[in-house]
């Protein structure tokens, strides 16, 4: 059965939300900075493109999408998905996280300006 | 998720948006139980105070310390009888525990010069420690004693002790939380980067958040050597003071709670470019894809490969046994703050718990975040109950089990519901494959205690069953079962030792040379 990109979505962002901690840093602009770098990474790797890691950082990121794509090895539409669809849904499914956990979100310290 | 309305907070309509029944198709941006707020007046919190989570979690389990309190000596009272942060120095900061005996005398004229007194008696009565820690508390803070002031004079007098000053009275914040955000930074401020630490590997890690409640450190310390992994410090449990003054040296900080240490990790980040990885210790599936992510980190994901496939085989058998008796019973998963979320999706999957509650006493909405994502749909999760809520959520959600705290627990008891302790734990440590399956046996042991079946009789009406005198846990839980289970030859009961920890003491860890710079991934 072929998976649709909102599909593919759903299916993905379930799985963050039940076994990742990545996305729940408690300020908002470092859930949008987790989102952005270990989706964008995970998109990269996906589409078999090259992935930086020079920094401690980037080796972090780099390291939690790498661990999740692997873990995404149960979910066999994914390996037949092109690569423009890859980018589609990812890009869909940071938006979903950007909306659910910062945008739309009821946590009201996400605007603490202090840690 | 529409928020939930105990019978018995109905006269403190605040309450209400602090409990959320976890709905079908519903998201944390439908509704989300408030956290981390001033107790309500009127309603009986269970919360802990902010001194209580700066002294009594983070900085006690530092284990080559004098921790002092500046306060009377009531506030002393968490030592080995709560506490079970052991270390393997002999367990001396839960052995010993001290405090400047404030009494109201000193409330009038001042108590800075009995606190040097205490100090210095300290010192001279465990001559070979030479680090300590002094916590202010609601009576020092109050009458304004400048115990930073205090210390220095004693560090000017003796060169060779340090001393460290938290200013995190009881009043200080809602609850023990408040007391973590405090001690955090005032450890970075005042401590880290004080010592230049010897580095033995390419892999240097601060392992933070984990307080080595009954060895839960010492086994994950097992794997990270394993690994070839060097703990410049633990942050707390088991952890020595001037290892946690290195912090700044290390690669990656791997966060267990969250809860209680990430303000050590992001400043560490903010100032040192240490990134922080958050990772699961519980459960098999959790902790494998943990130790993956480690080793993916520096490049040795191998090694982190070998260890999951030798714990898994060790310890998968048995800890099926227990999940095929455990399967659909329900759970409240009542800890105190981040084993909601540590364990709310992995002791459904791995155990076959129901897990029908979760809560948290002094948690963030963060810490709900998480906890409501990961447990079951139709699970009531609540933000700092009282007494009389707990009871209401246990008479409705009927629960096998709980797993808290020993105050609640002991309400639970009343009520006859097992509970479990998981602050302290009954037979930990639980972290680490074969940890997870002693946590599935104690849940057995209480679920199926033969002290429940007789609790559920009542003498004064009930016909006492005279001929069935004796049963076992096994009895009990093995009549709904399958006989493939019950005569299964893979999967067997714990076979580890009651000291799981014993065979970790002597054990020898490989040896990898260093490359010196760290290699690229």
């Amino acid at each position: 059965m072929e998976m649709t990109i909102e599909a593919g979505k759903d299916t993905l962002m379930n799985y963050i939300m039940k076994n990742c901690l990545w996305q729940f840093n408690s300020r908002g602009w470092d859930r949008k900075s987790q989102n952005e770098n270990i989706i964008g990474k995970a998109t990269q790797i996906l589409c078999k493109e090259e992935t930086s890691r020079e920094t401690l950082a980037d080796r972090c990121y780099w390291a939690e999408a790498q661990e999740l794509v692997n873990e995404w090895q149960c979910f066999p539409w994914l390996q037949k998905m092109n690569d423009n669809d890859i980018k589609a849904m990812m890009g869909k499914l940071k938006e979903t996280l950007d909306y659910q956990l910062i945008t739309n979100s009821l946590n009201e310290e996400l605007k603490n300006p202090n840690y | 998720m529409p928020y939930h309305e105990f019978e018995c907070s109905k006269c403190i309509p605040e309450r209400i948006k602090h409990a959320v029944d976890k709905g079908k198709d519903e998201n944390l941006s439908d509704a989300l139980p408030l956290g981390y707020l001033n107790t309500i007046p009127g309603t009986l919190s269970e919360r802990g105070c902010a001194y209580c989570g700066a002294k009594h979690v983070i900085g006690t389990p530092m284990k080559d310390v004098i921790h002092l309190s500046h306060g009377p000596i009531g506030c002393t009272y968490d030592t080995w009888q709560t506490k079970r942060y052991i270390s393997d120095n002999d367990n001396f900061q839960i052995k010993y525990t001290f405090a400047s005996d404030m009494k109201e005398k000193h409330i009038v004229f001042g108590a800075e010069k009995v606190l040097k007194n205490n100090i210095l008696e300290a010192f001279k009565a465990f001559p070979k420690i030479k680090r300590m820690t002094i916590y202010q508390t609601c009576a020092s803070a109050l009458i304004g004693d400048d115990i930073k002031a205090i210390s220095q004079e004693v560090m000017d007098e003796m060169p060779d002790v340090d001393i460290f000053v938290c200013n995190s009275p009881g009043f200080a914040g809602p609850s023990q939380s408040g007391g973590h955000h405090k001690i955090n930074i005032a450890w970075v401020n005042d401590k880290v980067g004080q010592v230049e630490p010897t580095i033995t590997s390419d892999f240097v890690i601060n392992y933070v958040g984990e307080y080595n409640i009954q060895g839960d450190q010492q086994i994950m310390q097992d794997y990270f050597k394993r690994m070839g992994i060097q703990i410049l410090s633990t942050f707390t449990g088991n952890g020595s003071y001037d290892d946690l003054r290195a912090m700044h040296r290390a690669k990656l900080n791997v966060l267990e709670c969250a809860r209680s240490a990430e303000y050590i990790c992001d400043e560490l980040r903010k100032r040192y470019g240490i990134p922080r990885m958050d990772i699961d210790g519980f459960g098999f599936k959790s902790l494998s894809g943990s130790l993956r992510k480690i080793g993916l980190f520096f490049g040795i994901e191998d090694r982190a490969e070998a260890i999951i496939e030798e714990e898994t085989k060790r310890w998968k058998p048995e800890l099926d046994w227990y999940a095929a008796r455990l399967k659909g019973k329900k759970i409240c998963l009542w800890p105190g703050g981040s084993k909601l979320w540590h364990w709310a999706h992995v002791i459904h999957e791995e155990m076959g718990l129901e897990v029908v509650s979760v809560y948290t006493k002094f948690g963030h909405q963060g810490d709900m975040e998480k906890g409501v994502s990961r447990c079951e749909v139709g699970a009531l999760a609540i933000d700092d109950p009282n007494e009389l809520e707990c009871i209401e959520a246990m008479y409705k959600l009927k629960p096998d089990v709980i797993v808290t705290g020993k105050r609640p627990g002991e309400v639970a008891k009343k009520i006859r519901v097992p509970y479990v302790n998981v602050h302290a734990y009954n037979n930990g440590p639980y972290k680490g494959f074969e940890g997870w399956v002693r946590l599935a046996r104690d849940l057995y042991n209480a679920i199926y205690s033969p002290i429940h079946q007789l609790a559920f009789v009542d003498i004064s009406k009930d016909e006492i069953e005279t001929d069935k005198g004796f049963m076992t846990r096994q009895m009990f839980s093995d009549t709904q079962l399958d006989e493939s289970i019950v005569n299964s030859k893979e999967m067997h009961e714990y076979t580890g030792e009651f000291d799981s920890l014993k065979r970790l003491r002597d054990r020898e860890y490989p040896q990898y040379p260093m490359k010196g710079k760290q290699a690229a991934v």
